[in-house]
């Protein structure tokens, strides 16, 4: 009955034939580095999971935000796992990539044919700093706030944009309502769809290319 | 070893692993799900403690005339307090005994008024129309208008609120 419907679906989208190039490719014998793109992809669907159910609560303005988040910990029931599972998600997500990273730099596998995928890497690391760095504003109390203050001065160094850019990110001069808005819309919706994008990008070449064998010795 | 053997321990590996991915993915699914599921309907499952609410003198309500109460109250949604206002008719006819009924049509939900003229309570949203008891004279409403618990301390009139 089932097997039939897996027919059936299969003879019209031809989906097998997708399982197989993502889960029956051929892959080089291994070691256990190899599977720091897969925790950071575990990390990165965690993320989204828990961000999405803390949306359901958190208001992202000055007078509510940091009520609503002390409401999402204290008041509901695993507010605390969600929201802790977020928190420290957020922290594994930068160490794996990182890792990730440091695999694939020193196995040397960011070379011919591999240099796109490197380059949708560096993005998608650029873009999990970016979740981090706007994240840490959001539940608005006295750190995420002078962290954020300290975040964007920085931008204001940058020599003769860095006023301009600094007012970009804060929308104003000052740390305000709009400040707060605009690191959760770009939280929620920039980041997310870029990071989506890129994944699949990344992984469409994993596939395509083939994963990198264990360097010898000698190369 | 014959290749048949060698086939039958492939399948049985396979098989294996097939089983340990479902149910580890299996349990990550339970411990994101359960939470999830818990998480969401906190607040809808929370249950509301019954509080006496004071309204006023007693002495106020006519005999044999619907009055209205008004009050404003505190509660507590999420992490907001606000002010509602609440407001229930009192019905005595013997100035004993007190019949307090909520002002929310049991139709859907808007509130109703008493209209002197006609002698009966009119919800304005479905032409719901109720007698002075709260029973239903006409219109769409299903059952007579809900009543509180009342009591009467020193000529002080409370309800309780559900
Ligand atoms: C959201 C972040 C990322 C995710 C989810 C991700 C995911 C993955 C996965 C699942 C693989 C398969 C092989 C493996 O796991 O090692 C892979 C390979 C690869 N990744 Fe990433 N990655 C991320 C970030 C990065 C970064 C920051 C870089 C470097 C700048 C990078 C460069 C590469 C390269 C060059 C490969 C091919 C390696 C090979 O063929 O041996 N990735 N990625
Ligand atoms: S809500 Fe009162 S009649 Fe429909």
């Amino acid at each position: 009955m089932l097997a039939n419907l897996g027919d059936w679906l299969n003879d019209r989208f031809g989906w097998r034939g997708i399982w197989e190039a993502i889960f029956l490719r051929k892959v080089p014998h291994v070691n256990w580095f190899y599977t720091l793109g897969s925790a950071s992809l575990f990390v990165a669907i965690n993320q989204a999971i828990t961000g999405i159910l803390l949306t359901l609560y958190y208001v992202p303005t000055p007078d509510h935000a940091y009520d609503s988040v002390v409401y999402i910990t204290t008041q509901l029931p695993f507010g605390w796992l969600i929201r802790g599972l977020h928190h420290w998600g957020a922290s594994a997500m930068v160490v794996l990539v990182v890792l990730h990273l440091l695999r694939v730099f020193f196995y040397g596998a960011y070379k011919f044919p591999r240099e796109a995928t490197w380059m949708t890497g560096v993005i998608l690391l650029i873009v999990v700093i970016g979740f981090g760095f706007t994240g840490y504003l959001l539940p608005w109390d006295q750190r995420a706030y002078w962290a954020t203050t300290v975040g964007t001065r920085i931008a204001g160094v940058a020599p003769y944009v860095g006023d301009f850019l600094l007012k970009i990110a804060r929308g104003g001069p000052e740390l305000s309502a709009v400040t707060l808005a605009r690191f959760f819309g770009t939280h929620i919706w920039v980041l997310p769809t870029t990071l989506a994008l890129l994944v699949v990008i990344h992984l469409y070449l994993v596939i395509r290319v083939g994963i990198s064998a264990v360097p010898a010795k000698d190369e | 070893m014959s290749e048949s053997d060698k086939e039958g321990k492939e399948v049985g590996r396979r098989n294996f692993m097939k089983m340990t991915i479902v149910g580890i993915g299996g349990l990550i699914t339970a411990a994101f799900g359960i939470p999830a599921v818990a998480y969401v309907m906190g607040p809808a499952l929370k249950q509301s403690v019954g509080e006496w609410i004071q309204l006023g003198s007693v002495t106020k309500v006519e005999t044999g005339i619907p009055t209205l109460f008004k009050t404003v109250i505190q509660t507590q949604t999420g992490w907001i307090t606000t002010d509602e206002e609440f407001s229930v008719y009192v019905l005595t006819e013997d100035g004993q005994n007190y019949v307090a009924m909520s002002n929310v049509c049991t139709h859907l939900g808007c509130r109703v008024r008493w209209v002197a003229d006609q002698n009966g309570f009119f919800c304005p949203c479905h032409n719901g129309a109720f007698a002075k008891d709260g029973t239903v004279t006409g219109g769409p409403p299903p059952r007579p208008l809900d009543r509180f618990e009342s009591k009467v301390e020193n000529d002080i009139l409370f309800v309780k609120r559900g």
